[in-house]
């Protein structure tokens, strides 16, 4: 009863927001956590289904999350950066809780973008294993008398494509190089990753889908050539084996968990979740470092509450309505998207389950454009690192909501897990693997049909 | 990145060509970086990253490191750990008087030239040029325009515009002591009104406000969403939001005051060239610009720059000459410790007994009439209403036991027998005023019921 009268007041305060005459329910991205805005603020708005006691909570994970964290020790709250990190605070990778960018020449620092690191084999749970010196992620920056690991860089290559009508298009690919590496060489078995930062927004919604959903997907009939299937990864909070739905492989269970290790490998603010300072058995200037404390009574330099904040905002990030639905060219887009089978793995409807973390996730019919299984991509798109179940050719499907705003939110954004892509038609050229005949289904497009197809994507 | 085809076989031979020549370029030049420059700031992730990715572009090879530090945490910092910061680049007016004063920073030998050193009759850099403006913010009003034409309530142009009760409730005011950006508000208003003016003028539109207090809502948000009609704040907070699609506007008062951002290169730089070309860089047209972004709105201190503003930039430059005020910087920063103490005694710490008993004094005034000695007991009660505890010469002589926002106080006890002090003196005075407000009413009334 609870939860029904939840689901009619959501559905009560968006009719409210947008005026009874003016909804269309294809519009509701994200069920009752759907907000129609299209400026620069349309990923950093709470859900409208959200009660004002939960403001607070909502703000408090957003001062969090925009936090500059400082080297402790410090007469500050946010006490503890580093002694390895990639930036200083959440935004600097999540521009307007939106995705990150790849640098565009070899002198431009990784700004919004990290280098994920492994050597062969697997860790004591079946994850990646991480490079005995530099851990599983370079971390560039080092706080005043603790060495950063080192410079990634990028080197791009490029090539092009041709459309059927003759019409090409010039993709580029990045490769990764390092230098001043602090901790010795990297070895030639090296696995790397590079990952552009993603956007948070409607991670409660996703949070919200049953693992049920996600089994009947895996093993649903697919259009010829298509797969896809779960990441079982180790829940590290639970302790236990669970599906993966969050990060570019599925390589995390839970938001919770997603969240502190961002904080963690990111920042390296150590959480409850994960309390020791990220540094390997060989960096020691960064073992002696100095670690902050969240409060006398807390041990970590982020307290448990300031973790359920951050967590409680992501939840609660609201989700962009999609836009004219009844437009011409979005509906012939929409034709194509279908046609072209991109609609078997990102799938545009799905609805979540009645036990969420909140009352105002359960039940809600969202229009995520993603199955959260993994794919394989092909060799072009291919990082080689295997992570848990995912190989190195595998990524989970990106929910594509509100990415038709990317560009809006943040000019400089970037499409693809590293950035290469950097219009939505590159990104759609670098499908290969169990997407090469939807690829292919695109390159036979005429230009009108391509401006379709791209129109759709951009009112989703 | 779509081209038409049209003679590519050739095209693409030399378009090989070129990729290999610029990968080994690229490559080659990327391994020789290795300079960087250490800056600390307090500036938000928005403010840093387009400095540091603006400047790495115009020096390819030289890295930007960002300690972030709050201002008032600086100092500590930079004594316990000499040697490592290069640039100091912050908005902390007050923090960098008092590191110049301890040696803390290098002559600035860079072109200065077109950069002036004030704004009008505001002062923004050091005159010693040990630290200079690198940008500077407004102080104005946030408006609602729609809550504004629902309560019936005229636009503000001025300060004193929002004395009248009808603005109770219907506006936001930062406590000084409590939000970092508002201390320079209480000088800008007493120095362009004079003390006792504006000390009288702080207290009327504080009795009428809203106190935002640290934490508190924010103030663009609160004007946006209609939950008031104005807000007192620094321009860039509600520009910025107004860029992002926010319904709000912004109004600069007649009576303007900026609050400067500065930079200076540290005696002990470890890396003295690339600090000079950081802040070289954080001057010129190129850095200025970037002050533009809808996501910064702060105020360029290059006049040159406003040529290519977004449309409806504000031009601190031109609006200055319509403002002939000189503004006592140092004697502003001198008193900004015990100015916050004093808004807290005066305003914070009495808000709702503030509030009734100007209301009581304007209930008084139309029982008073034409009546001419009730009108000058009004005007006494009046003055002891809003009397400061001390004198502004006082005030003077005090000021350096106080401290500001963040910093350490050094002389708790005294102060804290002292503040008692003023708070038991206002008291009695604002006891007074309301006696005499009593008094005032009672005898009108007695007066309306003779038969």
């Amino acid at each position: 009863m609870r939860r029904a009268l939840a689901a009619l007041s959501g559905v009560f305060v968006l009719l409210c927001l947008g005026g009874a005459d003016s909804i269309d329910v294809r519009d509701l991205s994200g069920g009752s956590s759907t907000v129609f805005d299209t400026s620069r603020e349309a990923y950093s708005l709470p859900s409208p289904a959200m009660d004002e006691e939960n403001e607070r909570a909502f703000a408090r994970g957003r001062s969090m999350f925009r936090q500059s964290w400082v080297i402790a020790p410090a007469n500050d709250r946010a006490a503890g950066l580093g002694p390895l990190f990639n930036r200083i605070s959440c935004i600097a990778c999540h521009a307007r809780n939106g995705k990150g960018q790849a640098p565009d020449d070899p002198n431009g620092s990784m700004q919004a973008m990290l280098i994920r690191l492994s050597v062969p084999g697997t860790d004591a749970h079946g994850g990646p294993k991480p490079h005995p010196a530099y851990g599983d992620q370079l971390n560039e920056r080092g706080i005043p008398g603790v060495p950063g690991e080192g410079i990634a860089y990028l080197l791009y290559e490029e090539h092009d494509e041709q459309f059927a009508d003759g019409t090409r298009l010039t993709l580029r690919k990045p490769s990764v190089h390092f230098r001043a590496l602090a901790y010795g060489p990297l070895g030639e078995d090296i696995l790397v990753s590079p990952r552009i930062g993603p956007a948070v927004y409607g991670l409660g919604l996703l949070e919200a889908i049953p693992d049920e959903t996600l089994l009947a997907l895996q093993d649903q009939a697919k259009p010829e050539g298509i797969r896809g299937r779960v990441n079982i990864v180790w829940d590290a909070i639970n302790q236990k084996e669970a599906i993966g739905r969050f990060g570019m492989k599925a390589n995390v269970a839970t938001l919770t968990e997603q969240v502190a290790n961002a904080f963690h490998g990111d920042l390296g603010i150590t959480t409850p979740s994960t309390p020791r300072e990220n540094c390997t058995a060989v960096q020691t200037a960064c073992k002696q470092a100095p670690s902050g404390r969240a409060s006398e009574y807390e041990e970590t330099e982020l307290s448990q509450a300031d973790l359920f904040a951050t967590v409680f905002y992501h939840r609660t990030l609201a989700v962009p309505a999609r836009r004219d639905m009844s437009d011409k060219q979005v509906l012939r887009g929409a034709q194509l998207f279908r046609q072209a089978q991109c609609a078997a793995c990102h799938i545009p409807e799905l609805r979540t389950g009645k036990q969420a973390a909140l009352h105002s996730l359960s039940n809600q019919l969202i229009r995520p454009y993603t199955d959260l299984l993994l794919h394989d991509m092909g060799d072009a798109l291919a990082d080689g690192r295997p992570d848990f179940k995912a190989t190195g050719h595998e990524w989970r499907t990106p929910p594509l909501w509100g990415i038709g705003l990317a560009k809006k939110v943040s000019p400089e954004v970037g499409y693809l897990h590293d950035g290469r892509a950097r219009t939505l038609m590159e990104a759609v050229m670098w499908h290969g693997g169990e997407a090469t005949n939807a690829r292919e289904a695109v390159r036979a497009m005429s230009a009108d049909d391509r401006a379709a197809l791209i129109r759709y994507l951009e009112s989703i | 990145m779509i081209r038409t085809p049209s003679s590519l076989r050739r095209q693409l031979v030399s378009f090989i060509v070129f990729v290999s020549l610029v990968f080994c370029a690229l490559q080659a030049t990327a391994e020789t970086t290795t300079q960087k420059v250490v800056v600390m700031t307090s500036y938000p992730e928005e403010v840093v990253s387009r400095f540091e990715a603006g400047f790495e572009k115009a020096h390819p090879g030289t890295r930007v490191e960002i300690i972030w530090r709050r201002s008032g945490d600086a100092a500590t910092y930079l004594k316990e750990q000499p040697g490592r910061i290069d640039v100091y680049w912050t908005p902390a007016q007050r923090g960098f008087a008092m590191l110049a004063k301890q040696g803390a920073f290098a002559p600035l030998t860079i072109s200065m030239k077109g950069l002036p050193n004030k704004v009008g009759g505001f002062p923004i850099s050091d005159p010693g040029l040990h630290y200079v403006a690198t940008e500077i913010a407004g102080f104005g009003f946030a408006l609602n325009t729609q809550r504004l034409k629902e309560k019936g309530l005229p636009q503000p142009r001025q300060w004193t515009d929002l004395v009248n009760a009808r603005w109770q409730d219907e506006l936001i005011f930062p406590v000084p002591s409590k939000v970092g950006f508002a201390p320079p508000i209480v000088e800008i208003i007493t120095q362009g009104y004079g003390w006792i003016k504006g000390w009288t003028l702080l207290q009327q539109i504080g009795a009428n406000a809203l106190p935002l207090e640290e934490g508190g809502p924010n103030i663009s948000d609160e004007v946006a969403k209609g939950r008031v009609s104005l807000g007192v704040s620094i321009d860039f907070f509600v520009k910025s939001a107004i860029a992002n699609g926010a319904p709000v506007s912004f109004v600069y008062p007649g009576i303007i005051g900026y609050s400067p951002a500065h930079v200076a290169i540290l005696k002990d730089a470890p890396h003295p060239e690339a600090a000079k070309a950081f802040t070289q860089y954080v001057l010129s047209d190129e850095g200025q610009k970037i002050l533009f972004h809808p996501d910064i709105r702060k105020l360029p201190v290059r006049p040159t720059v406003y040529k290519n503003k977004p449309d409806g930039y504000y031009d601190p430059f031109t609006a200055a000459a319509a403002m002939p005020f000189q503004f006592d910087t140092k004697g502003a920063l001198h008193r900004q410790g015990l100015n916050n103490a004093l808004f807290d005694i005066m305003v914070t710490e009495r808000h709702p007994r503030l509030r009734e008993l100007l209301h009581a004094l304007n209930e008084a005034e139309r029982a008073a009439g034409k009546n001419a000695r009730l009108k000058k007991e009004l005007q006494r009660a009046r003055k002891l209403a809003t009397q400061l505890p001390i004198t502004q010469q006082e005030t003077d002589q005090l000021a350096s036991r106080f401290v500001s926002n963040f910093e350490e106080e050094q002389h708790p006890d005294f102060n804290a027998t002292m503040l008692n002090a003023w708070r038991e003196k206002v008291r009695i005075n604002r006891q007074q005023a309301e006696q005499i407000a009593e008094r005032i009413i009672a005898q009108s009334s007695k007066k309306d019921s003779r038969p």
